[in-house]
């Protein structure tokens, strides 16, 4: 046979209404999805490093070391923007904070994400420790959630733990800030004014 | 080789709608045809086409080698001098490749003989990969064509597969898909591949190549303000080199589909190149530079491309010096090569080309083109085959 054995019909049908879906919010919203449970895992959010030596089974030095590292994935992941007007919008007042590198506003973590299977030699290893915020607009359907860096909903405000999707625990995207846009394109869009623009394909 | 008239699908236009094939006719003209197909013979497939088509890609890949090491070719190509160390990189690194389409000249006797090398944004493969097989699928079904009728097309099943091994050479990095905004094609085109990459497990995004952002490290942006690392463009890497973030290229942690070495081979210098490394293959037309057109004998009849073009765009057909045949566009500023006409086979007074697909260095199906001119363009119609 010369030719794909089989293709999953399903996957190749395109629902319309979905396809190009807008993103309305500064974030990428991604609510979690409902995975089979061996997806799923339990994750205590804590706030301190007394609170993860309290509640997790790391001790003090692990606890420590987590804090620092979910630190350092805020920096690196979390939502950023130009103003602490703008940042506080999304998160509420007094909620943001400058990144450490200046110049530009980020929310500040309401807390860190430790699993509760963690044993053994696997306690740090896949785990990113990631920071989550609490999302505070109240007119909004995703006031007083809790989110990852990515946007990705994981429950409401004050549970004592959270079933998420392993997928969640993943270290998460660099976020940075743009500083301009537009950069590629241009020569496309000259070649296009040839032949009254039409321009069906820049491939061949 | 055949040509045979079949009816269509009652429900073909609906069942485009319901997979997402919106290009299916563009500019008020038809574009997927289904009121023919052709038949090939197996032999023909696998010794004229298939073989040949890993062949060809394996010399193309010995240009590269070539090239990367020689800054006079380099020149020769027009890449310009402030991205060969970019260009030189990815080849040096390995940097693995997605795919690549070669366009022969085949009309089911002799050899196949290479028009040249879309290595570096490739379309028509949905409707190879995907539609012209669900086409087989349907007709196989009610009956109209024979159950044991194949199709030289596992484009879908190579696509997916490769994209897992991309995975595993990419760690832990979202794979961002890119074309230009208002061309419904290629963000068809695109939206296909990603539809594959997913299939393999990779995590996906989309940014139009208009809306990339730059932050002030020199990394590249989405919308949603993530960096970008790993990015699939089907987007010419000559007109990337020459814009304004084209500077930045090298200078971040990005992985590109295609690699930029493609930029090599994606280039009609490419043609004359082959020639000189494997004069007189029987896959190659007689090609030269420009300057080097004294070296070409009797061929007195010459097709003159533009260095960088797309869609059969600027393409000269030459007899005794004379315009034969000829198509406008905004290409050809930075030179031409000159190619040894070889006619395309003509089936019921349309001129047909093979698209032969490869994904890596696999030969993984073709594609059917037909024109009622002889210069295959951007709304040559596209027929469905079988092998019988």
């Amino acid at each position: 046979m010369k030719r794909t054995k089989h293709i999953n019909l399903e996957m190749m049908r395109k629902d319309p209404e979905k396809r190009f879906l807008q993103r309305h919010l500064a974030l990428g919203m991604a609510v979690a999805t409902l995975a089979g449970c061996s997806n799923q895992e339990e994750v205590s959010i804590v706030n301190s490093v007394a609170e993860c030596a309290a509640n997790t089974e790391l001790n003090i030095g692990e606890c420590e070391a987590a804090y620092q590292k979910a630190l350092d994935e805020a920096e690196r992941t979390g939502p950023k923007y130009n103003s602490n007007a703008q940042c506080e919008t999304e998160f509420g007042p007094g909620q943001c904070t400058q990144s450490r590198s200046g110049g530009i506003f980020m929310p500040m973590m309401t807390g860190f994400m430790v699993g509760q299977m963690l044993s053994g030699n696997n306690r740090y290893r896949g785990s990113s420790f990631n920071p989550v915020y609490r999302y505070n607009r109240p007119n909004s359907s995703l006031h007083n959630r809790i989110m990852t860096a990515d946007g990705t909903v994981i429950g409401t405000s004050g549970q004592r733990s959270y079933r998420v999707d392993k997928s969640t625990m993943k270290a998460k995207p660099t976020a940075t800030r743009t500083i301009s846009r537009g950069g590629f394109g241009s020569v496309a869009s000259a070649k296009s004014n040839w032949g009254g623009g039409r321009s069906s394909s820049w491939g061949g | 080789m055949l040509r045979i008239p079949i009816k269509e699908r009652p429900d073909w236009e609906a069942k485009a709608e319901e997979f997402g094939f919106k290009f299916h006719s563009m500019h008020g003209e038809r574009y997927w045809d289904e009121r023919a197909y052709y038949q090939f013979s197996l032999q023909q497939i696998e010794r004229d086409i298939e073989a040949p088509t890993e062949d060809v890609h394996q010399m193309c890949l010995a240009v590269v080698e070539k090239v990367i090491a020689d800054d006079e070719l380099m020149h020769r190509f027009c890449i310009p001098q402030s991205h060969w160390g970019f260009i030189r990189n990815s080849w040096l690194n390995g940097d693995p490749s997605l795919y690549s389409r070669l366009d022969f000249a085949y009309s089911g006797t002799g050899h196949a003989k290479l028009y040249e090398n879309n290595a570096d944004t490739p379309t028509s493969t949905y409707e190879s990969g995907f539609w012209q097989w669900l086409w087989l699928q349907d007709n196989v079904d009610s009956g109209l064509l024979p159950r044991h009728a194949d199709q030289f097309n596992s484009l879908q099943e190579k696509l997916i597969n490769r994209f897992k091994d991309l995975q595993y050479l990419t760690p832990d990095r979202e794979l961002h898909f890119s074309c230009c905004k208002d061309t419904e094609e290629d963000r068809g085109t695109v939206q296909y591949l990603e539809d594959c990459a997913k299939a393999a497990g990779i995590n996906t995004k989309f940014v139009y190549v208009e809306d990339i952002g730059r932050d002030q490290k020199g990394n590249f942006s989405d919308l949603q303000e993530q960096v970008v690392t790993w990015m699939f463009k089907l987007y010419p890497w000559e007109f990337m080199f020459r814009e304004e973030f084209g500077g930045l290229l090298g200078t971040n942690n990005l992985r590109w589909l295609e690699p930029p070495w493609k930029s090599i081979i994606s280039n009609k210098a490419l043609l004359p190149l082959l020639w000189k490394m494997f004069p007189k293959h029987p896959n190659l037309l007689p090609a030269f530079f420009e300057d080097e057109l004294h070296l070409a004998d009797a061929s007195d009849s010459m097709v003159k491309k533009p260095i960088f073009a797309r869609e059969g765009a600027n393409i000269t057909i030459l007899r005794n010096k004379a315009e034969v045949a000829s198509s406008s566009g905004p290409y050809g500023s930075e030179g031409y090569i000159y190619q040894a006409t070889h006619m395309l086979p003509k089936f019921a007074e349309k001129y047909t080309l093979i698209g032969s697909w490869l994904v890596d260095d696999e030969a993984a199906g073709i594609s059917v083109r037909e024109d009622s001119g002889p210069i295959t363009q951007d709304m040559s119609r596209y027929l469905p085959h079988i092998i019988l």
